[in-house]
């Protein structure tokens, strides 16, 4: 990748807006020929959310008719805030398991790729390279968004069929513009990720035990009101759980962590702002750091 | 090798020193990654925490609810979660280790070597599984005080069953290692289905009730034919001190998973070994 940007003529000279294009779309296709050559993993990420949402479904179902009541009029008044719930328990963990495969992927891919390149030894003559790491880093980013919202589409879609629900009904927009919103942030955390990663070297176990982390934060299953008090308020400065909240708020109609459609997009919106710059400030001064002290190609 | 085998023929005591080294090779190698170790373990109470959160959604008075049921739910979801934790580190770990020596070029030297190649296979799992025991107790300790307590009838008829379960698992490990070194990384594709399948239709985090009312066809066509449901099945019920869901008697499903014990390992070995025989015919053992 750097040898492709080098070749395209920096010489000593400063990249422009069009090298700089040119280096993101360079990694971006890079990437995705590489992952061409592994088609199952597609498919399997897009058959990971189902299976996810699958087993509280059947949990939930039997525990609820084991007692004779309604599962769905169960999880409405167990989970309801400000009076407000929702029966259709089913999209309610479908969309749960579907923006969390997004979000875990998008953290798994860029902190795999940071680990992948430190292991065949290319990390460092990246950051020879005359580009800028912020393009290199959209690069791989927005890789890891095309890919994980090619699985978030699937899953939504397949899972639709297979839990006979309509994620269609209402508040489609309002959802789609809510995850939009949410990536942003998640860029942001991406970035610390990489960073992370490339400062302890264990990727595979740091990126298993945060994957839980998320899915517990996130309320992947369950509104994150069930949890105590002091983990609701964690939770809640998680962009990724405003995000997954703020979703499953517009379309199936309950009530927003934050009170309101407004305060969850206020607060999205200013962590849209915050996370991207300061995870990328934490990416560089990591990068920095360890640059000047054993090299960022340490294995 | 440095014990001095030389041209002799391994005998037991040799068989029993070589995998205790093989074993506590990857001991050391795990020791060097503690944050793996811990990771996992704060995995484990992740996960059980997740799903009794979700159940507890679905239980008539929330946490509120009575703490029988709660117990009932938590036994369900431990002791299922259980065995697919065994299964799901024999499954990954024998394949995952493979692939390394693979990519590391280490697997071809070590080919060369007169150590056994059942040793060789075990080895590599065999550390995880002590480590996965002492995680399995933590759960149980876990939920058990989250819920008030679990029901363990059939302690040691349970240890048993989840014994030759470990046994059978091992084989189907024996069988991935094999995939492993035709299918190089692909292979992990397979195994993350394998086990989401096992997840769902050995009705590892939930009873089997649940797939008979999605359509009775599931438990009949799909989970009666699979000898790790009955792991599941039997290792749960004889906990719980209740009657098998799978319908076969308690009796029939401790013979099956025994049964299940001894064959998988042989039959798994031997599909390896001509996997890996036509990895070497080929010259493909060690490429990347």
């Amino acid at each position: 990748m750097a040898a492709a940007a080098g070749s395209r003529g920096f010489g000593l000279g400063r990249p422009g807006w069009r090298a700089r294009a040119d280096v993101v779309r360079t990694v971006f296709v890079a990437r995705i020929k590489i992952i061409t050559r592994y088609k199952g993993a597609i498919l399997m990420e897009a058959l990971l959310p189902i299976v996810f949402a699958a087993m509280p479904v059947l949990l939930g179902t039997t525990v609820a008719s084991q007692q004779g009541v309604d599962p769905g009029a169960v999880f409405c008044e167990n989970t309801m805030v400000s009076g407000r719930c929702t029966t259709n328990f089913r999209l309610y963990m479908l969309i749960g398991a579907s923006t969390f495969t997004v979000v875990s992927l998008m953290l798994w891919l860029i902190g795999y790729w940071v680990r992948r390149e430190q292991e065949t030894g290319t990390l460092e003559s990246l950051a020879l390279a005359p580009a800028r790491r912020i393009w290199v880093l959209a690069g791989v980013t927005t890789y890891a968004f095309v890919r994980a919202m090619i699985a978030f589409v699937i899953a939504i879609a397949l899972g639709s069929l297979i839990f006979q629900v309509n994620p269609f009904e209402r508040g489609v927009a309002t959802a789609l513009a809510f995850l939009a919103l949410g990536l942003l942030p998640l860029w942001g955390l991406s970035f610390m990720f990489g960073a992370f990663i490339m400062k302890i070297k264990e990727a595979d176990s740091v990126i298993q035990v945060l994957q839980w982390v998320l899915a517990f934060l996130m309320g992947v299953f369950y509104p994150i009101t069930l949890l105590p008090p002091i983990m609701q308020g964690v939770a809640g400065l998680f962009p990724p759980t405003v995000m997954t909240d703020a979703v499953r708020a517009s379309i199936l109609d309950i009530s927003y962590f934050y009170g309101s459609a407004y305060g969850s997009l206020a607060v999205l919106f200013a962590m849209a702002l915050i996370v991207p710059l300061l995870g990328y400030e934490v990416f560089e001064v990591t990068e920095r750091r360890l640059r000047r002290k054993e090299g960022v190609g340490h294995y | 090798m440095h014990r001095g085998v030389g041209l002799s023929r391994f005998d037991l005591r040799n068989r029993a020193i070589s995998f205790w080294d093989m074993s506590k090779k990857k001991i050391v190698e795990f020791s060097r990654y503690p944050v793996a170790f811990v990771a996992l373990f704060v995995q484990i109470f992740l996960i059980i925490a997740m799903f009794l959160f979700a159940s507890l959604a679905f239980t008539p008075g929330g946490r509120a609810s009575p703490a029988a049921g709660q117990q009932a739910l938590g036994a369900t979801v431990v002791y299922g979660f259980i065995v697919g934790l065994f299964l799901s580190f024999t499954l990954w770990e024998i394949g995952f280790s493979i692939r390394e020596e693979q990519t590391r070029g280490t697997l071809e030297s070590l080919y060369l070597s007169p150590a056994s190649k059942v040793s060789s296979l075990v080895a590599r799992v065999f550390a995880i599984l002590l480590w996965s025991g002492a995680m399995a107790v933590m759960a149980i300790v876990f939920v058990g005080a989250v819920v008030g307590g679990l029901p363990t009838a059939n302690v040691g008829l349970a240890l048993l069953v989840l014994l030759f379960s470990i046994s059978g698992f091992l084989g189907m490990g024996f069988i991935f290692a094999g995939v492993t070194i035709k299918l190089k990384e692909t292979a992990q594709l397979l195994v993350n289905g394998l086990q989401f399948f096992f997840m769902i239709f050995s009705a590892q985090f939930f009873p089997f009730a649940a797939l008979r009312q999605v359509s009775p066809l599931i438990v009949d066509g799909v989970s009666k034919w699979l000898p790790v449901s009955y792991c599941v099945d039997a290792f749960r019920s004889l906990l719980i001190g209740a009657e098998p869901e799978l319908g076969l008697g308690m009796g029939a499903e401790i013979l099956i998973v025994v049964a299940f014990g001894i064959v998988s390992p042989i039959v798994g070995y031997w599909i390896y070994k001509r996997l890996e025989r036509g990895a070497r015919i080929a010259g493909t053992l060690g490429e990347y």
